[in-house]
């Protein structure tokens, strides 16, 4: 058996490393462009405000690479994600608890990833659709609740944005928390396995004798879960909520995850890729700002990266 | 008898069946896939399972894996009743099927591809033990003697490392019955003995094997007892001892079907209108030698996944050639269905509803879609102009519809062939390749079609014929070639058709009594 030779040599613990997707080179690019052409850029100022603005899209992205892992696509995210925003700064100004405030907002997202997850995995409506029309409804909901105005909250949850831990802001911190709790849930738990097999063979997991409809909602119901947690941070950057703060938020997260190596076919998912392809996007973002470009432009910027990412996948033959 | 036979085998006492099945009956909208099947299982032995396309033993299986539920019937373990209900409920009897399509998950490792469902419980709650999974994967893979790394991606794997994980997977749990259905096909000779010693292993550790087949030489070399399926019936099963390759065959042939084939055949053919020479494509097919003539029509048989489709795509050019020539008339074709298209070549395919007819279009609309650019040179649609050519071959081929204009998928499927014949007549194709033209038809249709069949070869047209149903190669072409394993195996004229000279080819009984002698 010659192939096994082969075989067993590449998939060694250097996988994530050895497959480098595209977009780590972009990402190389990027950097040495910004770090001569903008002002500033290698500030360590700078870069734990890259890392601040990152947070809420590495939110975003890891559960959306599940999503994406399952055939699926979660659109009602930065919906969601503003919703939850708003909701957030109401209790938090009517209570003055920020933890109910964060129960509340992690329940919003909870409720809408249910329901997406229902209407994908029992109903078997298609996932784009589904959360395309719930995108539309956790974003008019956010309006009407605040008749379009932002809730300030003041500065209750600027620790979360300002303060620091052993050298690193509590943004570092809580990205690194939620990527570790990913990668478990990835690697370690069923939940994991089970994206890539509802994507690559349900039919597999369908003989195993699994309940596939209740991995399948939960693989939304986290994505939603996760939007809800990120209102958090949001929240505590703007010093507000506002109806729509993560308007297109789920544009950056598909970029992400696409570029990042994860396929929309054969459950094939790579959460490091992700997470390469979120520091791509904010330093994309950030180096634009620098440079004084406006964001409509920096939208089209993301959708050449998520282009370049893919040709340089091709002509590596990885895709 | 039998049983003394089986018994020194299955070490003790006399053997009891690990399972029997007791006429099994399943039903679909219009189809009778089984009738009444028994069948019974005894630890330690490979039960080959045989019968042509449409026999029912894929059917079989998927009622003893739980996947459908049977309408009549009983399956008995250890002399009881036992529940089918559920895929659960059979794994729990130690039942585990590996299909023709594997249930493996391409981006999961190879470990976690075996505990499937059934991953080991981590110290911390939620989580699955990836270490002891890892390890008892290899525990599994290393009792098979197979050298396979447990960590590497199933989709990394050659499709017979793949075959073996299937493998793997079903004895690292409680398996007693092992059912297969065709595990070489896509398997190279080596890969294969490497699967037989395989499977000894496993009959040596007592475990039953259901194996469907459709090689003669695998079901002697590897089957205790054989099963003859015919029509969702049990023809017979006999012991290996008993049979002969040629007794195997006469019981799988002679389908019975009630229909008249309207069939004029010509005195002598007419010019050579395709000559296909030394065909090698990227889709598998090896050495494809073939030639149809004006007037004919000829037949391509085999067992389903003979590679007779896919010598019809690499014809029409819609699978890449890698060496050989396609010519019609004499002349070269080459570069694409395009190009074959104006040549005169006609693919009529198999799904008639995803790639032969635009269901949600006019009947005139796909009368006149594949001569749109001689109807109309000048490359303006005029409906008036459409209408007429519709109306001609609606006429011509007596379509059944109210009008040009109904949507065609309105129509009964013997209409819509018809049209996708009239849209090829009407691009003035001169060689038609029909793949399973009557799949999906009624009897009424199905003569019909065969009545159209035969009007164009009468009008010089010539005919390939791709069928999975023995009766109409017979009764119908003017002769046939069989394909086995993705080559031609033989050729029959006119003479020489019947469904025993045709399966015996299709299965490969033919080379192995040659081997014999």
């Amino acid at each position: 058996m010659n192939a096994t030779a082969s075989v067993s040599s590449g998939a060694r613990p250097l996988r994530s490393v050895a497959s480098l997707p595209g977009v780590a080179w972009a990402l190389i690019a990027l950097l040495l462009t910004f770090a001569t052409a903008a002002p500033n850029f290698l500030t360590m100022g700078n870069v734990n405000n890259i890392a601040a603005q990152s947070v809420v899209l590495l939110m975003l992205a890891l559960p959306t690479t599940l999503v994406i892992m399952t055939e699926g696509i979660d659109m009602s995210l930065g919906a969601v994600l503003s919703l939850a925003g708003v909701v957030l700064a109401m209790v938090l100004v009517a209570s003055g608890s920020p933890l109910l405030a964060l129960g509340a907002a992690v329940g919003v997202g909870l409720a809408f990833g249910l329901a997406n997850g229902a209407l994908v995995s029992v109903l078997g409506l298609p996932p784009f659709i589904v959360t395309l029309a719930s995108m539309g409804v956790a974003q008019g909901l956010a309006l009407v609740i605040t008749d379009g105005d932002s809730i300030i909250i003041g500065e209750q949850l600027s620790v979360l944005v300002n303060g620091s831990l052993a050298g690193l802001t509590m943004s570092i911190w809580l990205a690194l928390a939620f990527y570790g709790i990913f990668h478990v849930l990835m690697h370690r738990t069923r939940l994991g396995f089970y994206a890539s097999a509802i994507g690559g063979n349900p039919e597999a997991l369908r003989f195993a004798g699994v309940n596939i409809r209740l991995y399948h909602i939960g693989i939304y119901a986290l994505s939603g879960a996760s939007a809800g947690f990120a209102a958090l941070i949001l929240t505590a950057r703007m010093s507000a909520g506002h109806p729509s703060a993560a308007l297109g938020a789920e544009f950056d997260a598909i970029a992400a995850v696409i570029v990042g190596g994860t396929s929309f076919e054969h459950g094939k998912g790579r959460l490091f890729g992700t997470l390469v392809g979120v520091v791509a996007v904010g330093v994309l973002r950030n180096g634009l700002n620098l440079m004084n470009v406006s964001s409509a432009i920096q939208v089209s910027c993301i959708g050449l990266l998520v282009i370049v990412s893919l040709l340089l996948d091709n002509l590596k033959g990885t895709r | 008898m039998q049983k003394n036979n089986i018994g020194d085998k299955a070490a003790g006492s006399t053997p009891q069946p690990l399972l029997q099945l007791r006429g099994i009956g399943k039903s679909f909208p219009g189809v009778h896939a089984l009738k009444d099947v028994s069948l019974d299982v005894y630890p330690g032995e490979v039960h080959m399972l045989l019968g042509e396309n449409g026999a029912g033993k894929s059917t079989l299986m998927k009622v003893l894996c739980g996947a459908y539920r049977a309408d009549k019937g009983d399956i008995l373990s250890s002399g009881k009743a036992i529940d089918v209900s559920s895929i659960s409920a059979v794994r729990a009897l130690g039942v585990a099927v590996i299909f023709q399509e594997f249930s493996l998950v391409p981006h999961l490792s190879v470990a976690q591809n075996i505990f499937l469902g059934r991953e080991p419980k981590g110290s911390i709650p939620g989580t699955v033990d990836v270490r002891g999974m890892r390890r008892a994967a290899l525990e599994a893979l290393r009792a098979l003697q197979l050298d396979i790394d447990p960590d590497a991606p199933v989709h990394a794997l050659s499709l017979a490392q793949q075959q073996m994980v299937e493998i793997a997977k079903a004895t690292s749990q409680q398996t007693r019955v092992l059912v297969m259905d065709e595990p070489t096909a896509a398997l190279s000779e080596r890969e294969s003995a490497r699967l037989f010693e395989l499977i000894k292993q496993l009959k040596a550790a007592g475990v039953a094997i259901i194996y469907i087949s459709h090689r003669m030489t695998e079901v002697f070399e590897l089957g205790d007892r054989i099963t003859v399926l015919r029509d969702g019936n049990r023809v017979a099963s006999v012991l290996r001892g008993e049979a002969t390759p040629d007794m195997l065959v006469q019981m799988m042939v002679g389908r019975t079907v009630d229909m008249t084939y309207p069939r004029h055949f010509a005195d002598k053919p007419g010019d050579v209108l395709l000559r296909v020479e030394g065909l090698t494509a990227s889709n598998g097919i090896r050495d494809i030698d073939l030639m149809v003539r004006a007037g004919e029509i000829v037949g391509l048989a085999g067992l389903a996944g003979s590679g007779r489709t896919e010598v019809a795509r690499a014809i029409f050019g819609a699978d890449r050639v890698l060496s050989g020539t396609v010519r019609l008339h004499g002349r070269l074709v080459s570069g694409g269905p395009e190009q074959a298209r104006s040549a005169g070549v006609a693919l009529i395919p198999e799904s008639r509803k995803t790639q032969g007819v635009a269901l949600l279009r006019s009947v005139s609309e796909n009368l006149n879609l594949a001569s749109l650019g001689r109807t109309f040179a000048n490359g303006i649609y005029r409906p008036g102009v459409a209408r007429e050519v519709a109306q001609q071959l609606i006429a011509r081929l007596r379509i059944a519809t109210p009008s040009p204009e109904q949507m065609v998928k309105l129509l009964s499927g013997g209409n819509q062939q018809k049209i996708v014949i009239g849209k090829w007549l009407q691009a003035d194709a001169k060689l038609f390749i029909f793949d399973e033209p009557t799949r999906g038809v009624d009897v009424g249709a199905k003569s019909e079609i065969f009545a159209l069949l035969d009007q164009l070869v009468a009008a010089g047209k010539g005919v390939l014929m791709i069928s999975s149903e023995l009766p109409e190669i017979i009764h119908v072409c003017d002769r046939a070639y069989v394909m086995r394993e993705r080559k031609i195996a033989g050729h029959l004229e006119r003479s020489e058709l019947n469904e025993q000279n045709v399966m015996r080819l299709a299965i490969g009984a033919t080379a192995m009594e040659e081997a014999t002698i």
